[in-house]
């Protein structure tokens, strides 16, 4: 008996010492945020030319110095680490090796090393031993860890190189060939805070707006435009659309949102608000501009209007496919998704007849003036190498295939990923896949290209440096949070909550690095 | 008189009751195993049950408990699609080769730390004790670079030399050596056999049902293996089979194609399944020989 | 004994198995508290030339992470509850399965299945029995699709249903399932073990507990128990080491999230944390961490030899 006396004794201690440290939402200020109203008045004063930060002004130089003799047509051997399925890996292989036709002493190997985050562990890990592949997709976020241990070759250089190329052309890029790249794609490469170049676009993607659009018709709604009631005559803002769906079909869900991070980090670029910083204190998203949202966002969610991948436990493209029938209950009538997963939102023919066409639109906006939207998909950036020669002739492959109309027009339409460069509008095949977008459900595909293609210019990017893929992560996380937890508290108890929890995204975003 | 018979239909009572007890008991304790063995099989089924439906009929809200319509070419496209001939010929022959070299190692080793004496015995089989206790995560990034400077990425070697010593199969195999009596071990000696045909003529045959578990849990190892295998073997031509499991169902758009992944989940497990099943008896032998003297 | 002859003889036999352990298990060690010695020390930065001092900042960065605690609890009162859960619960069974004879093999067959069962399957399977399918949770919108199996056999029973993972989940919910989760995960191999320890036992002792009419559960007490306790003592000693590093089930019920989406992190365990800082470079304090939670699961290891001495039986 003794014993367990004791085992008692030591338990309650060990729960006083954490009961302790617990730090209660007390301890934050209960005051309301900035009104929505104030928020909008605001971003309405905002222009597309005054994006955040993108500065391109250069402030250091390049870290890669390209030989005199350019390509030398040495003998090398250079990796290239994709994501790619088979069918795209295909694809790609196909015109590596019409490079090589070219250049026929520079030997590719391609492989496909599983997701995204993969790709990262595998170099993180093959950095130390000087291992790493010589090219590789990438996110931002990942250049931004490369970065750390300097591997990333600035291509800055070799775009302005007016050398040969050994093959009648310019080392470089041409100014056609470098205006021909969509503006936001080409820009996503130099966001690292020292205006230079580290990686080059190769197949893009946003975010569009999925609608059912017959029950847009029944409701009698028409497409949001912008996200927040304005006056009492306001039939175009999504608040609106979502009362009228939610008095229509009470047992379904308007709005489904697949990504939270990105959902606040595009609101933040909408109203000019702060999201991150290059420089200075990196994580500066704790504002009240930022909180008013996120707490609009979790009435919405309150009244049963939206949800999120995290809070619906899965895709919510499932729900937007939903038949309503008995296996799958639960319908949305908009979604916000990933304009390459196009398919994923078409639903299942009954009968030979789809149930519902799919409408496909960009999402709204806080400013006619200041649309923006997120901009998604690999890069691909170089590494360093001992020899130069081999950074050259990878420069080369990168040139290749991000500057190959065909080759970006083929990949493009077996992606549904978008082609990076604005002439691939022209090539007739790509043309063609484009105009079968007002065909109906069967190409869903097509019309979420057109979709994306149509917003070029309202692309943003977000700085990338050590700790930006925290800063996503955590903003990611206390959407939901706030959205499940507003539910049966005081106003001031939600003002308080809101602020916890955006004070402590912050603190881990800081002990992270 | 009475009271005699009293006691007689008492007696005869307690000896019905009893017989009720016991079979009321017997009856307990069977739909307790029963119950035990339907909550353990629940996922087995319900992955026989995932690989045979359609990604549709996968992704309903609402599960379904019996496939709609029934997928089989789940499994021939999990069987083409991740490439599992090679893959299985891979783990196979790394599986083989890392089995037999780890087991002379352990032989060898818990021979050593049960039989023979040596100045710091003790410490050492303690120090090797405590290195089960470091979360192996923190060897994988020094590791790494260590075959990297020996120059075996992308080789069978790098599959199987740094993953040979298990210090947990030392420790069952020493504890299953020490039940053997010391006195054979010191006639042995008297006859002038040597150490190594002690071994292999003595101990070897009486742990035989040990060293089966052994082999059986490190084959297990080799078949299961992810992380180290993805790092250092991911040019195709090594790659093992849980690799080629988690690399190829997905879409162009990242999403997994449950269904097919299940299935090849299925194929996968079924060789280690049929070598249990063959191999009951002496896994729990081997288990129960072994650990009896703490 | 001929010891001085038999010295070099261990060394030689020792040879294969001490040198693969020196170059891919004690230099990492070695290099993991370099790192942890290493303030701030950061893999990449390393390669970029870097150069880290000397000193614990690693150290007292871990401990006074706030989460830090949030894992160390998280860790502790899951070894603390799912080892003498499990443990019992496969003795029953093991003791159980020892006393019938009709489906005997079956069932021992049975039992080992979740050896050869994907994790991936297992971890979807407990996800979608307490998953509660629909949206809402405690808001006035509330939609239920499907409560989920577990809820439904709460229900038929009259009880009402449990939020237990989703969104606005309680702690004490969510433990509950990953107790259940470890402690499934867990039974195979200790009833393996405990069953493989019955089978050895002598006969003999249950025989003259029957003649003396000793009850069952004291037989079960006063007998098995402690014929047993090598076996207990070492199941309970690997499930310990191994709750320590706890991580991979936490995964496979909440996925990344490590916690429902209204507490995300809630769940975290020393080995997560590792995990976390491991992604993101840190190694310095990934190895201190991982060199507190080796001193942690050291001092209850050795506090477990101490009272298995006094205790066990041979």
């Amino acid at each position: 008996m003794n014993k367990f006396k004791k085992f008692g004794a030591s338990f309650v201690s060990l729960a006083a010492i954490f009961g302790m440290v617990a730090c209660g939402a007390d301890d934050y200020s209960g005051e309301d945020f900035i009104s929505i109203e104030d928020v909008i008045a605001h971003a309405k004063t905002l222009s597309s030319a005054s994006g955040s930060g993108d500065s391109t002004e250069k402030t250091a130089t390049p870290n890669f110095n390209v030989p005199e003799e350019g390509y030398d047509g040495s003998e090398v051997e250079i990796t290239f680490y994709s994501t790619q399925g088979s069918n795209l890996k295909e694809i790609t292989d196909k015109y590596i090796e019409k490079f090589n036709e070219t250049y026929p002493n520079i030997k590719v190997t391609h492989s496909s090393i599983g997701g995204y985050d993969d790709v990262r562990d595998q170099i993180k890990t093959e950095i130390p031993v000087k291992n790493q592949p010589n090219i590789a997709y990438c996110y931002p976020d990942h250049v931004a860890l490369y970065n750390l241990s300097r591997a990333v070759v600035q291509l800055d250089n070799l775009i302005d190189s007016t050398i040969s190329d050994g093959n009648g052309g310019v080392l470089g890029l041409t100014a056609a060939q470098k205006a021909d790249f969509i503006q936001g794609y080409y820009d996503e490469g130099r966001q690292f805070g020292d205006g230079l170049m580290y990686s080059m676009p190769y197949s893009k993607s946003t975010e569009v707006l999925y609608y059912n659009v017959e029950a847009f018709n029944d409701a009698g709604v028409t497409v949001p435009t912008h996200w927040f009631t304005e006056s009492e005559t306001d039939t175009t803002s999504m608040e609106y659309v979502c009362e009228k769906l939610k008095e229509k079909y009470p047992n379904d869900i308007p709005l489904g949102y697949d990504s939270e991070a990105n959902w606040m980090i595009t609101m933040a670029e909408q109203c000019g608000s702060d999201y991150t910083s290059a420089t200075g204190s990196h994580f500066t998203f704790d504002n009240t501009t930022n909180k008013a949202i996120a707490k609009r966002f979790a009435e919405w969610y309150n009244k049963g209007w939206v949800t999120t991948q995290t809070l619906y436990g899965a895709y919510t493209s499932g729900l937007f496919i939903a038949d309503g029938s008995e296996t799958s209950p639960t319908r949305s009538f908009m979604s916000i998704g990933s304009s390459a997963g196009a398919n994923h939102q078409v639903p299942a023919k009954v009968d030979n007849a789809y149930p519902f066409t799919v409408g496909i639109t960009s999402i709204p906006q806080m400013c006619e003036n200041n649309k923006k939207v997120i901009s998604q998909g690999p890069s691909v950036c170089v590494f360093k190498k001992s020899n130069p020669q081999e950074v050259v002739a990878s420069w080369l492959l990168v040139k290749y295939l991000t500057t190959n109309v065909a080759y970006q027009a083929e990949f493009g339409k077996a992606s549904g990923y978008v082609p990076v460069l604005k002439s691939v509008a022209e090539d007739a095949t790509y043309a063609a896949h484009i105009a079968n977008a007002t065909k109906g459900n069967d190409y869903a595909t097509a019309l979420a290209a057109k979709v994306c293609l149509e917003q070029e210019s309202a692309y943003y990017t977000s700085p990338a440096f050590n700790g930006s893929s925290m800063a996503r992560d955590q903003i990611g996380k206390a959407l939901p949070k706030i959205l499940s937890g507003y539910s049966g508290k005081t106003n001031e108890e939600v003002n308080k909550f809101i602020n916890q929890t955006f004070h402590e995204a912050v603190v881990e975003c800081e002990q992270s690095i | 008189m009475a009271t005699r018979t009293m006691k007689e239909r008492n007696m005869s009572d307690i000896k019905n009751s009893q017989r009720i007890v016991k079979i009321v008991i017997t009856t307990l304790i069977y739909v307790f195993l029963i119950a035990v063995a339907i909550s353990v099989l629940f996922p087995f089924y319900w992955m026989i049950n995932s690989s045979l439906k359609s990604l549709g009929e996968y992704r309903l809200t609402v599960p379904t408990f019996f496939p709609k319509k029934i997928i089989w070419g789940n499994y021939a496209e999990a069987f083409n699609a991740a490439n599992l001939g090679t893959l299985f010929l891979n783990t196979l022959f790394v599986g083989l080769v890392s089995t037999a070299l780890s087991l002379v190692i352990t032989v060898l080793s818990a021979f050593a730390f049960a039989r023979l004496e040596f100045k710091g015995k003790n410490a050492l089989f303690a120090a090797l004790l405590a290195t089960m206790m470091i979360p192996g995560e923190l060897f994988t990034i020094t590791n790494y670079q260590t075959v990297t400077h020996l120059g075996w990425l992308n080789s069978y070697t790098v599959l199987i030399i740094p993953m040979l010593v298990s210090v947990f199969y030392i420790y069952l195999l020493r504890q299953n050596f020490l039940q053997i009596p010391n006195e054979l071990y010191l006639a042995a000696k008297v006859d002038g056999t040597s150490d190594l045909k002690y071994l292999w003529k003595v101990m070897i045959p009486l742990a035989l049902p040990t060293l089966i578990s052994i082999t059986i849990l490190k084959m297990m190892g080799s078949w299961n293996a992810y992380i180290w295998p993805r790092l250092v073997a991911n040019d195709g031509a090594h790659s093992l089979i849980t690799n080629g499991l988690r690399n190829s169902f997905t879409d162009t758009s990242g999403d997994v194609n449950y269904p097919v992944q299940m299935a090849a989940v299925a194929l996968v497990s079924l060789p280690l399944f049929l070598v249990f099943i063959f191999l009951r008896k002496y896994i729990m032998k081997g288990v129960s020989r072994s650990g009896i003297k703490g | 004994m001929v010891e001085g002859k038999n010295q070099w003889k261990a060394w030689i036999y020792l040879l294969p198995c001490l040198i693969l352990l020196l170059i891919f298990t004690v230099y990492p060690i070695i290099n993991t508290v370099r790192m942890a010695f290493l303030n701030g020390y950061n893999g990449m930065m390393a390669v970029g030339g870097e150069k880290f001092s000397f000193g614990v900042k690693n150290f007292v960065d871990v401990i006074t992470y706030k989460e830090f605690l949030t894992c160390l609890k998280n860790t502790m009162l899951l070894c603390v509850i799912t080892v003498p859960v499990s443990t019992l619960l496969a003795l029953l069974i093991a003791v159980c399965l020892n006393s019938i004879k009709p489906l005997n093999r079956l069932l021992q067959t049975i039992y080992f299945i979740p050896y050869v069962t994907n994790s991936i399957a297992i971890g979807m399977v407990f996800a979608a029995m307490f998953n509660i399918v629909g949206s809402f949770f405690g808001t006035p919108n509330e939609i239920v699709t499907t409560a989920g199996i577990i809820n439904n056999i709460i229900e038929a029973f009259g009880g009402t249903k449990v939020n237990w993972i989703n969104a606005g989940s309680t702690y004490a919910a969510n433990m509950t399932v990953m107790v259940i989760y470890i402690v499934w995960n867990a039974l195979p191999f200790k009833i393996l073990i405990l069953l493989g320890g019955l089978q050895s036992v002598n006969k003999q002792y249950y025989d003259a507990a029957k003649i003396d009419g000793t009850s069952r559960s004291r037989t079960f007490w006063r007998i098995t128990v402690p014929l047993l306790s090598p076996m207990i003592a070492y199941v309970i000693i690997t499930g310990f080491i191994g709750g320590f590093k706890e991580y991979s089930s936490i995964i496979g019920i909440f996925g990344e999230t490590l916690g429902p989406a209204s507490a995300p992190y809630s769940l975290n365990t020393m080995v997560g944390y590792i995990y976390r800082s491991l992604s993101l470079g840190n190694e310095g304090k990934a190895s201190a961490a991982a060199i507190i939670l080796f001193g942690i699961i050291l001092v209850v290891t050795l506090i477990q030899l101490y009272v298995q001495k006094k205790r066990v039986h041979y």
